[in-house]
């Protein structure tokens, strides 16, 4: 906030002082007079632009006014608003400055509704894809219970276990949605920052994979990371959820899959994640709305292992944007997708507001 | 005669009270449940648990404050229910002096492994206590504590003084979550600050290396992000 007082101020004087100096200048030098009174209303219409509020547009075009009659209308260096030239001029200038700052109010009003709105697009969305989402694994959920307390004597051993399976699976299922969840209203609630802290590259690879080995004990993942230690300033937990969940997807959906690879390198001040396998790949179709919205998976049956991958994907986006990073996703030549999202290994002294 | 472990339960949600009672009462142990903060005070003075599962979000008071009247005067054991998100109530509790924590939701089989590994932490350092001239020996790691020095199945690992002091710590503490602040503030004697955080974990990147660890495969000591660092 200081901040931006402090640079709106240096910008209204430096643009005044530039403009006095410049019609100094023409006069003394060129002897032309006639244009000041404009070039004073272009400045008034510049400060009032760049700057935030009415405050400063107004006092541009009061200074300017006031330079305009003292320094360059008769009688020179000498303020004088009897003349009704110098008076028009003045009207002139604080309706500029005026009318500007009203349309820039505007302006900046809109853009915020506008973003406003696509936030809420953005939670109707998830709202809608989440009800979808957990509307599916509580049904089995629901309905394996119902059935193993109603009518416990009709079932064989073997459809029993099947049936606490299931509701073990979609448990889990439901867990990880409800942290995903989690780590977005985080992430949305407004103005909490991601609080990063420095983390050991190799320590954050390490709890992922010890994760992901307790969903998935039968999939191995080849890992490639730097030998040397690495630190990059991150909200763990949520990056965590992003390998997690990156991995996970692959597990879900890329059929065919025989290797899954998780590998880090460093470029410069960037360090590069890259989750590739060898499966189907993604469809070219949904590759583009992949991390933006929730999208729909009615084309494919309504197996439960195809279930929407919208959610855990998009809350990567969120994560990833939230720290600043990139993320992308693509079909490799040799076949299989491949996600890469990258991370700062240096935190900007100017931090950016998020 | 009953000699099974007396636990403690506080918790107030009925279904993961229920739930915890039955897993815990299967493995073997004695389970007395107490629904609020004031409730369990009397409950602890009273039975004298061997251990206390703590949830810190409780109806009267807040968990803490019953985790400071407990170890006023008792270093019973504590393991303290969280949800994932907070770990700053994580390390605020573990700091405050609770064994460790178990993250809801959670499976019976964690549960019930991280009874066990409290419960016998606590023997252990009530038997042996951390005897400066003792040896430690977890596995295939054994630990010399008067030569200073650490073998890795009968061939001597090269520690640092400060990775050896790292290591000894989180030995002496076997199976006790070591908060990054705990362990930089018994081997620097400093307080926990960004610097202080990366020395430290530049130090346990070397200490994973000499111990031939590997992400996933960490053998003996065990890494919860942004918390700390366990050995078992």
């Amino acid at each position: 906030m200081k901040k931006t007082v402090l640079k709106d101020i240096s910008l209204t004087v430096s643009i005044l002082v530039l403009t006095f100096v410049f019609c100094l200048i023409l006069r003394e030098v060129f002897e032309i007079g006639e244009q000041v009174t404009a070039i004073f209303v272009f400045a008034v219409f510049l400060v009032s632009l760049l700057t935030d509020g009415y405050t400063y547009g107004l006092i541009a075009s009061v200074l300017g006014t006031t330079a305009v009659n003292y320094a360059f209308t008769f009688p020179y260096f000498a303020i004088n608003f009897t003349i009704h030239e110098n008076i028009i001029s003045a009207i002139v200038m604080i309706t500029v400055a005026m009318l500007t700052c009203m349309l820039t109010a505007q302006i900046k009003k809109h853009e915020a509704l506008k973003t406003e709105t696509e936030k809420e697009h953005m939670r109707a969305n998830l709202l809608r894809a989440v009800s979808h989402d957990l509307r599916t694994p509580l049904t089995t959920i629901y309905g394996s219970v119902t059935t193993l307390i109603d009518d416990e004597s009709m079932l064989t051993e073997e459809q029993r276990s099947k049936m606490l399976v299931d509701i073990k699976n979609d448990s889990d299922w439901l867990i990880r949605m409800v942290e995903n969840l989690l780590s977005v209203t985080k992430i949305d609630s407004g103005e909490v920052k991601i609080i990063k802290t420095p983390t050991a590259l190799d320590e954050l690879i390490d709890s992922v994979i010890v994760k992901f080995k307790k969903r998935y004990p039968t999939q191995p993942v080849t890992l490639d990371i730097p030998e040397s230690l690495v630190m990059i300033p991150m909200d763990a937990i949520l990056i965590e959820q992003v390998l997690v969940n990156i991995l996970e997807n692959a597990v879900r959906h890329a059929e065919g899959m025989t290797e899954l690879r998780l590998k880090v390198f460093t470029l410069g001040k960037t360090a590069i994640f890259e989750i590739a396998d060898n499966g189907c790949g993604i469809r070219n179709e949904i590759l583009p709305k992949l991390f933006g919205g929730y999208f729909d998976t009615t084309p494919t049956p309504a197996d439960s292992k195809k279930r929407n991958a919208g959610i855990g994907l998009s809350v990567c986006a969120t994560i990833i944007k939230a720290h600043g990073g990139d993320i992308k996703a693509e079909n490799a030549k040799e076949g299989g997708a491949v996600f890469r999202f990258t991370l700062a290994t240096e935190e900007d002294i100017d931090e950016q507001q998020i | 005669m009953n000699n099974k472990y007396k636990i403690l339960l506080v918790e107030d949600e009925p279904s993961i009270s229920s739930l915890v009672s039955t897993v815990l009462g299967n493995a073997g142990y004695q389970v007395i449940h107490a629904e609020s903060c004031s409730f369990a005070k009397t409950m602890f003075s009273s039975y004298v648990p061997d251990l206390v599962i703590l949830d810190l979000g409780l109806p009267d008071e807040d968990g803490m404050v019953l985790l400071d009247f407990i170890r006023r005067d008792s270093l019973v054991p504590i393991i303290v229910l969280s949800a994932r998100t907070d770990e700053k109530d994580k390390v605020m509790a573990l700091d405050a002096g609770a064994n460790d924590y178990v993250t809801k939701p959670f499976g019976s089989a964690e549960l019930v492994a991280r009874v066990r590994t409290s419960l016998r932490f606590n023997r252990r350092t009530n038997l042996e206590g951390c005897l400066p001239d003792g040896r430690f020996a977890l596995r295939d790691l054994t630990i010399d504590y008067g030569a200073r020095r650490v073998f890795l199945a009968d061939e001597e690992i090269k520690f640092t003084q400060t990775e050896y002091n790292i290591v000894a710590l989180l030995s002496e503490h076997l199976g006790k979550m070591m908060t990054y602040s705990a362990i930089i503030k018994t081997v620097w004697g400093d307080t926990a600050h960004e610097t202080s955080i990366k020395k430290l974990q530049v130090n346990m990147a070397n200490i994973r290396k000499k111990l031939g660890s590997r992400p996933g495969e960490n053998n003996y000591i065990k890494n919860e992000l942004g918390v700390g660092y366990r050995m078992e």
